[in-house]
């Protein structure tokens, strides 16, 4: 009897220390449990300068983006009387991305350049800080983009098989947000075209694409991209010369709009046309400047009263 | 010497019981309490809402805390939620917002009625800390503790930048709601 009172009173002594807790620690024990959340925009936009990014366009929304590139700054074509490649369109974009899912963006677009029409999937696979503990450290996102070029032929023999016309673009695309300023990303890749000029440059072109952005505030960061082509399964001594794509930017975020302001080598907008055949370097005035005008419509808005958005 | 031996044991045990229950503090808490922001400008209603909150309150000292997932408000348009997180909130950085208080003066929980109170305490938001005094309304029905409050929050207090240069126009004062049930934790 006596023993069983002893053993009851030390059990209620510490149940009732247990619970005698404060409001931090009864906090804490049911936060623990929510596990960390993917990270916040690794890149304000599907694209950097030239290439893609990891990002998605978010479900349901329309992407309206437009793109210039400009003639060469200074060489042969360049100078006071093009007004630096201002006069020149070496290059013009106008594409519709939208978001079926969070992960799923589907696109269609068309280029000034041999009348090429875009057409893309790119679905992410994984996102850093997702995953059951968030653990994953990287961003990665597959992306298929089809090539069409719709011009008529230069030479009888151009486009004999109407397949030649078709090229397609095959990118899995890997990033990391190391802080809230500096992302980075890397993008084998490989471009199954059939419209090649040299023998020897080959159909199947392998490259990798490198990238980053640095924010200098809330809402402008510098970004960069380059893509190494010549010498990995493509030849550097062929009949005509070609350069690797270097671009970098300034990415101006105003809340709906994104504006890019771009220099590059490249000629072209679309990797369909600019991984095979950028034909200008950064030396010898071979350099442009470009811009992106990206802008965002929501088109299913949420039924939940409780967060719709008035306009006045 | 025996019966002296028992009873004082005895005297132990009740002294121990009443420990016990007197420690014994009664916990609410609530999980899925929602928070709702309102901001308002003449140009543009902005509203958000997440129902993820957890809510905590120790009955014996009037303790009460309240932590709000920033990543969990959900806004119409997906991309003012990027914005709202990556801009404003910086929420990689300062994933929650919190209240730590006391409700003054404490009120007896486990009787039913209709309690406006004051809670004094606390306020982080971005990562900056401010004391307030919130006012709020707590009602206790069958020992379940329904909250509610509503109170302005200055962007400028908690280093909340709005910069000039955005299409979308932000109040600089967010009214924010806060409603929820909580029960009683065995």
């Amino acid at each position: 009897m006596i023993k069983a009172t002893t053993l009851i009173s030390f059990a209620l002594l510490i149940t009732g220390g247990v619970y005698a807790q404060s409001a931090d620690s009864l906090m804490k024990s049911m936060t623990d449990t929510v596990k960390a959340r993917t990270i916040n925009s690794t890149f304000k936009s599907t694209h950097i300068v030239l290439s893609h990014s990891t990002e998605t366009e978010k479900k349901h929304d329309l992407d309206l983006r437009i793109r210039h590139h400009f003639g060469d700054i200074g060489g042969e074509f360049g100078s006071a009387h093009t007004l630096y490649g201002l006069d020149v369109a070496t290059d013009l974009f106008i594409g519709l991305d939208y978001g079926i899912t969070d992960k799923l963006t589907v696109s269609i677009g068309r280029s000034k350049h041999d009348e090429l029409f875009n057409g893309y999937l790119k679905y992410k696979l994984l996102e850093q800080g997702g995953g059951k503990n968030g653990n994953i450290p990287l961003n990665v996102t597959v992306l298929g983009q089809m090539g069409w070029i719709a011009r008529a032929p230069f030479t009888t023999t151009e486009f004999s098989s109407y397949a030649n016309r078709f090229s397609y673009f095959l990118q899995p695309i890997f990033s990391r947000k190391f802080s809230q300023r500096l992302s980075l990303q890397i993008a084998p890749s490989i471009l199954f075209r059939k419209n090649v000029v040299d023998v020897r440059d080959p159909e199947n072109l392998f490259s990798i694409g490198f990238a980053g952005r640095f924010k200098l505030t809330k809402r402008l960061s510098f970004i960069a991209d380059y893509t190494l082509i010549n010498g990995l399964n493509r030849p550097t001594d062929l009949s005509q010369q070609f350069y690797n794509p270097l671009g970098v930017g300034l990415e101006i975020e105003t809340g709906g709009h994104v504006f890019s302001l771009n220099f590059m080598n490249s000629e072209y907008i679309s990797e369909n046309s600019f991984i095979a055949n950028t034909q200008k370097s950064w030396k010898h005035g071979g350099v442009r400047f470009g811009f992106t005008i990206s802008r965002n419509f929501t088109l299913f808005k949420s039924k939940n009263k409780d967060i719709q958005t008035k306009i006045y | 010497m025996n019966n002296l031996k028992k009873t004082c044991k005895l005297l132990v045990f009740s002294i121990t019981l009443f420990l016990s229950f007197s420690i014994q503090a009664q916990n609410y808490v609530g999980t899925n309490v929602k928070v709702n922001l309102f901001s308002s400008t003449p140009i543009e209603d902005i509203k958000a809402q997440s129902n993820k909150t957890n809510a905590v309150i120790i009955s014996k000292t009037g303790e009460v805390a309240f932590q709000i997932p920033i990543k969990s408000f959900e806004f119409e348009k997906k991309l003012m939620q990027e914005h709202f997180n990556e801009n404003y909130m910086e929420s990689d950085k300062y994933p929650t917002a919190s209240f730590k208080g006391a409700v003054e003066p404490n009120i007896s929980w486990t009787k039913d009625g209709d309690y406006p109170v004051l809670a004094k305490g606390s306020l982080t938001v971005h990562g900056i800390t401010k004391p307030r005094t919130i006012s709020g309304n707590i009602k206790v029905q069958n020992g379940t503790i329904s909250i509610s409050t509503s109170f302005d929050v200055a962007c400028v207090d908690h280093n909340i930048e709005i910069p000039m240069l955005v299409f979308t126009k932000i109040a600089k004062v967010i009214n924010v709601k806060i409603n929820g049930t909580l029960n009683l934790k065995n």
